[in-house]
């Protein structure tokens, strides 16, 4: 597991999706991965596929036809996987809050980790925002692995044996005790 | 921009775009829709010439909401997509114009109407 | 044997910038149906311009329409109402709203070169372009303090000035990048996988450019001569050194042939726009509220840009309507895919450089 560990944590790869914007942010994203502002050297590289990419930038305010593609490609994605919203129509709406095919930010469809202001936001706050969700990346990645065991929560409720917490994850080095 | 605006019926559009318009002088800019209030909508029709400076032409007739207008197409086939647009926008009934542009088919919205 | 496929592209694609879906029908690898879905992108712009946001406002609110073209749709908008007010702007604030419009399509124009190579499979000349690019955007954010989406125009003038150190600088930007764009003539004629592979794929006739009513450079490549720039008299373009610049084979080639030469055009005009900026003040108070009906046309980037807006004395605006220019590009553009062989797709579809934000507004 640590040997994917390392790699993932040097090529995070991005999917890029446009959900509505006015293409500002688009193309502040492309400047971003071209040589002046060089996002690659972080091992970024821009995919098509939802299956193989570890960070959804996603622009737009969500319109009302590509709301079921964000969530498509949002739970294509394997974990641990993070979400940029870039642009201040991405993370609230921004102008077009409130016109009627606009579904007012990303957050209200899918959890955002990283919010990059701005309109259009600069490509020096895109890589702030990318290098923070690397860390968060990072985090999550821990999270995932890190080790439990099942069968924690065996209880007695009254004269009866309760199994309900059984499946629920336990930390090992936390006593039996501690948790129900 | 000066532009000149023909008033004309809506009976009398296909024969009157049909006699005016020729591919190779007039450029179709698009087909407009504003509405008046009261049930009305004026639609316009736009073109300009090539290579001439500063000359447009407007086409408008005035029809109520329920009217069936009669298409473009046969004439004009870039005109699709403006005359759906505007189905999607004020709920009007263009032959051959299908909803679902912008707006889902089944979709009762008609945004650019005053009333709603 | 023929077996008829029906192959999907988008609405999320690598090749794609924007969310566009077509429906090819193909008939072994040749294309013989297309059908587009573009409204993944549509917001409600022309609504709220009337019923949320007042007429002095609004000028910011279009701007959002598209990021690319951002400038021409706030200046025709603001052309519009100008002229409902019955105020025209001194030869200054011509000049730099000339200026401003010129830089956004030569960064537009090489946005799309770019796109055009990678999706030739050329990867290292998107970067190039790319890097290239920034020579405009530098000088972009110089005048206007962003990079996209500079609200560089207002009602009345403009909202910042061009001082002689920024001349200089753009003076320096602009000759480092005129020995480059011919560098890319040359590639975009010389080399194979950009010329002779692209001569004869994608052609748009010009019998067909009429009847479609095509516009911008995918006109202009296939030999009509339309411009908005010769064809309206708000800006003074002769003064400038504007030519009119058109091929005839109506290809991809041609179209990147037209992009090229206009780039070089415009370099030369804002120079010469910069060399003989005239005196006077850069925003002047206008007073009064539209009234009347008026229409406005722009040469964008992409070809014609048309807004109509009426007023009635009100804080509101009674209508604009915004004609973008892939919108009228689209019927052309599906005739060109009939016929084609489906891999040559993507590359038809970046030559034609669409904008979907603008499409569906």
């Amino acid at each position: 597991m640590s040997f994917f560990k390392r790699f993932r944590k040097k090529s995070p790869w991005i999917l890029h999706y446009n959900a509505g914007s006015c293409n500002g942010c688009d193309i502040e994203i492309l400047a971003t991965l071209a040589p002046k502002y060089d996002l690659e050297r972080f091992g970024v590289i821009n995919t098509g596929n939802p299956k193989q990419s570890d960070i959804f930038l996603v622009t737009g305010p969500v319109t009302y036809r590509s709301r079921e593609r964000l969530v498509k490609l949002y739970t294509q994605m394997p974990e641990p996987k993070v979400v940029i919203a870039v642009g201040s129509c991405t993370t609230t709406g921004g102008v077009f809050r409130g016109m009627y095919n606009v579904e007012d930010g990303i957050d209200q469809y899918i959890p955002v980790d990283v919010y990059v202001p701005g309109c259009a936001s600069s490509p020096q706050l895109i890589i702030d925002g990318v290098v923070k969700a690397l860390e968060i990346l990072e985090n999550k990645n821990q999270e995932i692995e890190k080790p439990f065991k099942l069968f924690g929560g065996i209880r007695q409720v009254g004269t009866k044996t309760s199994r309900r917490d059984m499946a629920k994850k336990v930390e090992p080095n936390r006593s039996d005790d501690d948790q129900s | 921009m000066p532009i000149r605006k023909v008033e004309i019926r809506l009976e009398d559009m296909l024969d009157e775009l049909t006699t005016f318009y020729d591919a190779k002088v007039w450029h179709f800019l698009t087909v407009n829709g504003i509405d008046l209030g009261d049930g009305k909508i004026e639609l316009q029709w736009i073109f300009s010439k090539y290579g001439v400076k500063d000359e447009t032409v407007l086409f408008s007739a005035v029809t109520a909401y329920e009217t069936k207008v009669p298409s473009v197409v046969s004439l004009i086939p870039s005109a699709t997509l403006s005359e759906r647009e505007i189905v999607d926008m004020f709920g009007v009934e263009i032959e051959g114009a299908a909803k679902g542009l912008y707006l889902d088919e089944d979709s009762l919205t008609m945004p650019l109407r005053c009333s709603l | 044997m023929k077996k008829v496929v029906n192959i999907p592209l988008g609405s999320q694609h690598i090749s794609l910038l924007e969310p566009i879906r077509f429906q090819f029908t193909t008939e072994n690898e040749k294309i013989i149906e297309v059908g587009a879905d573009v409204g993944f992108v549509h917001r409600g712009i022309e609504k709220a311009c009337s019923e949320t946001f007042e007429w002095k406002k609004v000028g910011y609110v279009v701007a959002r329409v598209c990021g690319l073209c951002a400038i021409t749709h706030s200046l025709s908008y603001t052309l519009a109402v100008e002229r409902l007010l019955g105020y025209e702007a001194n030869e200054r604030i011509k000049y730099l709203r000339m200026l401003m419009v010129e830089l956004d399509r030569i960064h537009s124009h090489m946005l799309c070169l770019a796109h055009v190579s990678e999706n030739a499979g050329f990867e290292a000349m998107f970067m190039q372009i790319m890097a290239d690019r920034e020579l405009v955007m530098d000088i972009q954010e110089a005048i206007s303090g962003n990079r996209v989406q500079f609200d560089y125009i207002a009602i009345g003038g403009v909202n910042r000035d061009v001082t002689p150190e920024l001349v200089n600088m753009i003076h320096k930007n602009l000759d480092e990048l005129r020995p480059k764009i011919d560098d890319l003539m040359e590639r975009f004629s010389n080399n194979w996988s950009l010329s002779l592979k692209y001569k004869g794929v994608g052609v748009l006739t010009l019998d067909e450019a009429y009847i479609y009513n095509a516009l911008g450079p995918l006109a202009r490549a296939s030999g009509l001569k339309t411009d908005v720039r010769a064809e309206s008299s708000d800006f003074p373009y002769e003064d400038v050194g504007y030519e009119m610049i058109f091929e005839s084979s109506g290809d991809i080639y041609a179209r990147n042939m037209v992009r090229l030469r206009e780039i070089i055009n415009s370099i030369t005009m804002c120079e010469n726009i910069i060399d003989n900026l005239p005196t006077g003040e850069i925003i002047e108070k206008v007073k009064g509220k539209p009234e009347g009906e008026v229409v406005v046309r722009v040469e964008a980037p992409r070809g014609e840009l048309f807004y109509l807006v009426k007023g009635s004395r009100k804080n509101f605006l009674d209508r604009v309507r915004i004609k973008t220019p892939t919108f009228s590009a689209i019927p052309a553009m599906m005739e060109v895919f009939k016929g084609s062989e489906y891999a040559d797709a993507p590359a038809i579809l970046a030559s034609f450089d669409p904008c979907m934000s603008c499409t569906a507004k």
